[in-house]
């Protein structure tokens, strides 16, 4: 198995725990996410061993290197967007001690409550053991996070792509094939 | 950065194989170095030329690009 294949397998595996973790919470069964957790990475472990262009030269060093690097960056800006998009579904959740209601009429849409004045009558109140619209959305974030983390192994393959052409990698030469 | 690598690859009469193994790198890496897609660290640098046995300026080229 090739490197770039593994971390591929990787980011599918991490994808797949996601959407176990999912079903996990939705079905209020933690065996489910602790099994897979374990078998994914008993996977990625035989997966691993399995590796046979491991190359370890200072060309190759260099390569992981810039990729590690670039997909950091990467994953630091997007990781922080959506990090600040959490943050201000949580602060404005109802029920948060420091939270306002939205500003009538104003582009305050996204933090709709249950028990908004629009949320019709019948509706119970948010503090009466009804989880609100707001902290379920935080949750959704969560999932978001954890699989923009798991994407991320597709970038860094991309970029491992990118850096080995960019240092010679598949140059024809008189000594192939 | 220029190299006469292969020139002198080819005086010794070595394979970018046969190179790469004694100089402790892959093949893909002479292949760039020679294409001038990668410029060696100076450990390496050293090595080349110590293996031909002649020195660093003599097979790298400053300044000029591959």
């Amino acid at each position: 198995m090739k490197q770039n294949t593994f971390y591929i397998l990787a980011g599918i595996v991490g994808l797949i725990e996601v959407g176990l973790f999912y079903l996990s919470v939705e079905y209020r069964n933690p065996m489910l996410i602790t099994g897979a957790f374990i078998i994914g990475v008993l996977l990625l472990y035989a997966a691993q061993r399995r590796i046979t262009d491991r190359q370890v030269d200072e060309r190759a060093a260099l390569i992981t290197q810039k990729a590690g690097v670039t997909t950091f960056t990467v994953f630091w800006v997007v990781f922080f967007a959506t990090s600040l998009g959490s943050a201000v579904m949580g602060l404005g959740a109802p029920g948060f001690p420091h939270s306002s209601p939205p500003p009538k009429g104003g582009p305050g849409v996204l933090n709709v409550s249950l028990n908004s004045p629009d949320a019709g009558p019948g509706i119970p109140d948010a503090g009466a053991g009804v989880p609100n619209d707001g902290l379920i959305r935080l949750g959704y974030f969560g999932y978001i996070q954890l699989a923009l983390l798991f994407l991320m192994f597709f970038l860094y393959v991309g970029f491992r792509i990118y850096y080995a052409r960019k240092y010679g990698e598949w140059e024809t030469d008189e000594e192939q094939d | 950065m220029k190299n006469r690598i292969k020139v002198f690859r080819a005086m010794h009469d070595l394979t970018q194989e046969a190179l790469a193994h004694d100089l402790g790198v892959t093949r893909q890496t002479i292949l760039a170095i020679e294409k001038g897609k990668y410029d060696p660290s100076l450990d390496l640098t050293f090595k080349i030329a110590r293996y031909f046995g002649v020195s660093i300026d003599e097979i790298f080229i400053y300044g000029e690009t591959a």
